[in-house]
């Protein structure tokens, strides 16, 4: 067997390790080098001059506490909602539910999370008015910890569902029949198992919250965190390139610390042999409790995002109420905000192109080939450190790399840009469902005959179609509602609609706002819906072979 | 003794089980025989308590247990893939029971326990360190410290292979006979069935095909079901083993006649 050559795997592994070369590790060098360079050579001076500069390292504390309370807050809210879809007898229909309402903040760029608080529960905000008086100040630390919790509750409520389905409903029944008091049952087969996934959500939301910038830069007010104080140094009023460039790297640290310890925390997940469903013990009260919790969270959520569907449709919030199309027939007639939301399209429709071509080609070489271990190793160390950078790191990168190239300014860019940052999610997704598939396939294959590029077309593509689906959804919507690392490197001519948003908030044009998230929302929808029934096709078209 | 009474029981207007009556003696081992589908499992878990019947009334020792909670039965299972705590070694699973129940078990008791299944030399042992058998041994070991009132076993046997079946098909037995227990097993295997218990509960779609000793179901089957399906298997793997050891049955044979000769002798 060792005699196979594999070419074309190599070639397609050259490929991929070519694009991150150029396009991941010589801009974070150049990063590195901008840092620490200084009239006459290298120095420390720039690094000095932040850390002792006021403000940082105030802001950079205060990041890493709001970043905190967020994860712990997410990662509780999010478990009342896993533990009332696998714990609980509501209803089918209302965990369905909790399923779809869960996730809808992620079809949103989180620049629109920060306005639809604003416009909810500022000074004239619709929950607001509902109330007849403000519940808080928004603006700082309250708004970023409500931004920061819709955020990242999906992804919290993703992974401990996930976890939670995987877990040996059985051993509850163990437990129960050897004595044990409801709170050591629940303790020992429901929050022991999860510990480890439990650690990771709050490290996965930690580290979005860090590394966030929409919120910020909506809702952040006076309460400045290290990702205002980057976009500030580099794009701000008096840029300074050289101290954007430490601010970058110093966001680089609690990232990488953040992604270490996720890789650490791995190995107390416990894995079952088996997964067993079993009949849950009836509890009324139980269910009516996480229910009435599950719904409150949820409301609280779709409340919020509420204001989206209003403000737009009436004269002028909130002194003229009456209902009016006005606002967002004047978008689509507004032929540059057309011009982004075209741009929008055609850059989400190339990102997840180039993006599933990119994570099928690096998963085919490093779950189905005899290429060395350590060559795979470098792979797996690409996803690990995608994974660890955060966006605006990223796009700062570029912009020193690419400023002054035929790069600079063009759609190719971006769509690069989106496809190296958003790589580690899919890839690892792509290399599961590869690996699980059975090995000896590309073997009996060639020796019925075929090529090599004909096993993957007539055989593993077809049956890793509906993965390739959900990763192409997942670039898809990414590019779609992604703001931190495209706002450094888009230009007038490139600009989509989440630059956009930015800008338009520079000249408070809140309607325009609303509509363009609108539109990303219904976009995002109808993508969703049509990757979700291209995948039903598929599996109704399995079942028929069967 | 065990009696369920009138039991019925179905999932999203699904009949799994109709109109069930059966009594079990105290002490006895039970198969309950049947392929995949026939509503054996939901049996099982009715008598354990982790399913509520429709209607129908469940009697333990006389007493109506179908509203009794599963904990208060004091019946007890092992699953089929074991379900030991990944967490503990060999003996915190053992003794796991023992936290909330102290006594339950002497500390004698437990040491004999240990003896009997053989597990005295891996009660350290992390549990992915175990080979099936062994697994097997210590989730009925865990179960037996607890003394149930009704030993429940759920498929175990069909994880295991050959020679190691035949060593745990003792134990149970074993256990069965020194605790004087009543012991439910539910299998798919006509062989495991017929070989391991003093009755065999046939279920077919959710009804009892019969239910009387292995001898009564070999020479006479109540219908064309346990005929076809579980008669056939069992003719089926005795011509191969005929086949297998024909050589071996032939000087058998004669032996056979030399015995049938003595048995005429002494009559």
């Amino acid at each position: 067997m060792k005699n196979i050559k594999e070419k074309e795997l190599k070639g397609i592994y050259a490929l991929v390790i070519g694009l991150f070369l150029v396009f991941l590790l010589v801009p974070i060098l150049l990063l590195l080098g901008k840092s620490f360079e200084c009239e006459g050579g290298l120095g420390l001076s720039h690094y000095v001059d932040v850390l002792t500069g006021k403000g940082f390292l105030a802001a950079f504390g205060r990041s890493l506490w709001i970043a905190s309370v967020s994860a712990v807050l997410t990662t509780f809210l999010a478990f009342i909602l896993a533990y009332t879809i696998h714990y609980t007898n509501v209803p089918k229909g209302f965990k369905k539910f909790i399923r779809l309402a869960a996730v809808v903040p992620m079809l949103l760029p989180t620049i629109t999370y920060g306005f639809a608080i604003i416009y909810s529960f500022g000074k004239q905000g619709l929950l607001t008015r509902l109330f007849g008086r403000q519940l808080f100040d928004i603006y700082g630390m309250n708004g970023l910890l409500i931004g920061y919790v819709i955020y990242t509750l999906p992804i919290s409520f993703m992974l401990l569902s996930n976890t939670m389905s995987f877990i040996d409903k059985k051993f509850m029944i163990v437990s129960r029949i050897m004595g044990d008091k409801p709170l050591t049952t629940f303790f020992g087969t429901v929050i022991r198992p999860l510990a480890g996934t439990l650690a990771a959500s709050f490290v996965q939301c930690f580290f979005l919250c860090f590394t966030d910038f929409g919120i910020p830069a909506s809702v952040g007010g006076r309460y400045e965190v290290a990702a205002a104080v980057l976009y500030n140094e580099m794009l701000g009023s008096v840029p300074d390139f050289h101290r954007g460039a430490v601010v970058a790297m110093c966001m680089l640290i609690p990232s990488v610390l953040s992604i270490a310890l996720l890789r650490y925390l791995e190995k107390y997940n416990i894995r079952y042999s088996r997964i067993s469903e079993i009949e849950r013990k009836k509890g009324p009260a139980r269910d009516f409790c996480f229910g009435l919790l599950s719904g409150t969270i949820l409301t609280g959520v779709l409340c919020i995002f509420a204001v989206l569907f209003i403000v737009p449709v009436v004269q002028e919030w909130p002194y003229q109420m009456h209902l009016t199309f006005r606002h967002i027939s004047s978008v689509f007639a507004d032929s540059r905000l057309v011009e982004v939301y075209k741009n929008s399209i055609l850059v989400a429709v190339l990102t997840a192109f180039l993006g599933t071509l990119t994570v099928y080609g690096a998963a085919l070489a490093s779950a189905r080939s005899r290429l060395p271990e350590a060559w795979k190793a470098v792979i797996d160390a690409i996803a690990l450190v995608t994974n660890t950078i955060p966006g605006m790191v990223i796009g700062i990168a570029f912009l020193f790399a690419f400023s002054g190239t035929p790069l600079q300014n063009t759609f190719l860019i971006i769509i690069i840009c989106n496809v190296v940052h958003f790589f580690s999610t899919p890839y690892l997704m792509m290399k599961g469902a590869l690996s699980k598939m059975n090995a000896s396939w590309e073997t009996t294959a060639r020796l019925m005959g075929d090529t090599w590029f004909r096993t993957i077309a007539c055989v593993v593509t077809p049956n890793a179609m509906s993965t390739l689906l959900e990763v192409f959804s997942y670039y898809f919507v990414n590019a779609m509602v992604t703001v931190s690392a495209v706002i450094f490197i888009a230009g007038a001519r490139t600009m989509v609609i989440t630059t956009k948003i930015k800008e338009l908030q520079y000249y408070t044009k809140f309607n325009e706002i609303f509509v363009l998230s609108l539109l990303i929302l219904a976009t995002n929808l109808a993508a969703k819906a049509l990757f979700g029934y291209l995948a039903s096709c598929r599996e109704r078209k399995n079942k028929e072979q069967k | 003794m065990l009696e369920l009474k009138q039991i019925k029981k179905s999932y999203d207007g699904v009949t799994i089980l109709n109109n069930m009556n059966l009594k079990i003696e105290e002490g006895e081992i039970v198969s309950i025989l049947g392929p995949s589908g026939c509503g054996k499992t939901t049996l099982l878990n009715l008598i354990l308590g982790i399913t509520d019947a429709d209607s129908g009334e469940i009697y333990f020792n006389g007493q109506n247990i179908t509203d009794v909670p599963m904990e208060a039965r004091g019946f007890n299972i092992v699953f089929q893939d074991y379900a030991l705590f990944p967490n503990l070694n060999v003996y915190k699973n053992i003794t796991y029971g023992l936290r909330n129940k102290p006594g339950i078990s002497t500390s004698q008791e437990v040491e004999e326990l240990i003896g009997l299944l053989g597990l005295r030399e891996h009660l350290s042992k992390r549990i992915d360190q175990l080979s099936g058998g062994q697994k097997q041994r210590v989730a009925l070991a865990r179960t037996m410290v607890m003394k149930p009132k009704i030993l429940l076993l759920d498929e175990p046997l069909s994880a295991l292979d050959g020679v190691i079946k035949e060593s745990i098909k003792e134990k149970i037995k074993e256990i069965a006979r020194e605790f004087k227990l009543t012991t439910i097993i539910v299998t798919h295997d006509p062989e495991e069935a017929l070989t391991l218990s003093d009755k065999v509960l046939i279920v077919n779609q959710g009804s009892i095909a019969q239910f009387g000793t292995p001898d009564e179901i070999i020479s006479s089957p109540a219908d064309s079901f346990v005929r076809e399906f579980i008669l056939n298997q069992l003719e089926i793997k005795r011509n191969h083993i005929f086949t297998l050891f024909r050589g071996e049955m032939e000087s058998g044979l004669s032996s056979n006649k030399d015995a049938d000769r003595i048995v005429k002798q002494a009559v």
